[in-house]
């Protein structure tokens, strides 16, 4: 019996030519439909090709309905197991709740002259520091200004997640990645809400650009939406 | 990049309909997504190469050092500046201060990129190892 990997979770639907290709098919149950494609023994391979490929599937069938995306990596050792799976309760509200939704990641980064900004208040330690560029000085005019970024950081979050209001249903925020890096937002959101989220967005630039530099990627299917409140099964 | 940079606050934004590349879809993949307790079987390999150093600890004494750097050159920067600006003023300092922050930008896009650890560094390839054991015993707990 063969092994299938678990692209995610949609509708029945008739899946493209292009996608059906690639050996794309749905496993389906009573009005839900797990997106496999069979798999040989061992672990998948979490390669830049593989990756892309799973987001390519996953967003593609997004585009025209509802999609679950599953974890990469997600196997599953047989048909029936996806039918089991397709029969718990909690999926059929999660694809309820998403049924007119999509995630937009929106991230921000910020030009090196924020640190500029951030020093201003530091003179006494940058004067020491050129008189002196020892590591120790270094370190304590870093970390003072470490420090204001970091604050920086967490006001400029909120100035934007309250600029954004309403028309975001949820939020994750991730720990920003990177040194420069501003903050970085998995959002909620109505299909429908995209185009005001991007208005919004331009909205918060002319108020915080330059430093700020925005990163806005979606519609994508809701990525990190789809944690189950409990574990289906313990 | 250079091209984004314009006055006007829409060139401070970049904007993707879906995701463009493996920096976007890294962390989404590997930490969001759907997973049901009873039937986990994430099995995977190769995972290490790609996530190693995605998470910059701020807190590096390397950061700091780098951070006080950057002060100091700006610092130092806005000190010549004040200086030539009489010059500047009649040739079009405008023009000077774009091509500046121009750079400043391009700058911090290639430290992200080489923060994503793209790229395989030679100083990375002890952590890849070490985090690859760990990473298989994560998943197996998570059967």
């Amino acid at each position: 019996m063969s092994r299938l990997y678990l692209y995610g979770i949609t509708r029945p639907r008739k899946v493209a030519k292009r996608l059906a290709d690639q050996g794309i098919f749905l496993v389906e149950n009573d009005g839900r439909a797990a997106i496999v494609s069979e798999l040989d023994e061992g672990p998948v391979e979490a390669t830049r090709r593989n990756l892309l490929a799973h987001a390519d599937v996953v967003e593609q069938l997004h585009e025209a309905g509802v999609v679950l995306p599953a974890r990469f990596g997600y196997q599953l050792e047989s048909r029936e197991e996806a039918l089991e799976m397709l029969a718990l309760p909690e999926i059929e509200q999660l694809l309820e709740r998403h049924e007119k939704t999509c995630e937009l990641t929106l991230k921000g980064t910020y030009e090196e002259s924020v640190l500029a900004e951030v020093g201003a208040g530091l003179q006494p330690l940058r004067d020491a520091y050129r008189a002196s560029p020892s590591v120790e000085v270094g370190i304590a005019l870093g970390e003072a200004v470490g420090e204001g970024l970091a604050e920086r950081r967490a006001r400029d979050a909120s100035h934007v997640l309250a600029g954004l209001g309403s028309l975001v249903l949820d939020v994750v925020r991730s720990e920003p990645a990177g040194e420069l890096a501003a903050f970085d937002l998995a959002l909620l959101v109505e299909r429908d809400g995209v185009e005001p989220i991007e208005a919004k967005v331009e909205e918060l630039s002319a108020r915080l650009s330059p430093p700020l530099h925005f990163k806005l990627v979606g519609p994508l299917p809701p990525y990190s939406f789809v944690r189950l409140a409990t574990p289906a099964v313990a | 990049m250079a091209v984004m940079q314009r006055e006007s606050s829409a060139g401070y934004i970049t904007r993707a309909p879906r995701s463009s590349g493996l920096a976007d879809v890294l962390e989404i993949l590997l930490d969001r997504g759907l997973v049901i307790d009873a039937y986990v079987r994430v099995s995977l390999v190769g995972i290490e190469l790609l996530t190693v150093d995605l998470r910059v600890v701020i807190a590096s004494v390397d950061t700091y050092l780098r951070f006080a750097e950057a002060v100091n050159r700006l610092d130092l920067r806005a000190v010549d500046d004040s200086k030539s600006v009489p010059d500047l003023v009649q040739k079009g300092g405008e023009e000077i201060a774009e091509t500046k922050t121009k750079g400043a930008v391009e700058g911090g896009m290639d430290a992200i990129r080489e923060k994503i650890g793209l790229g395989g560094r030679g100083g990375d390839d002890e952590d890849d190892e070490e985090s690859s054991g760990s990473r298989s015993r994560g998943g197996s707990n998570d059967r």
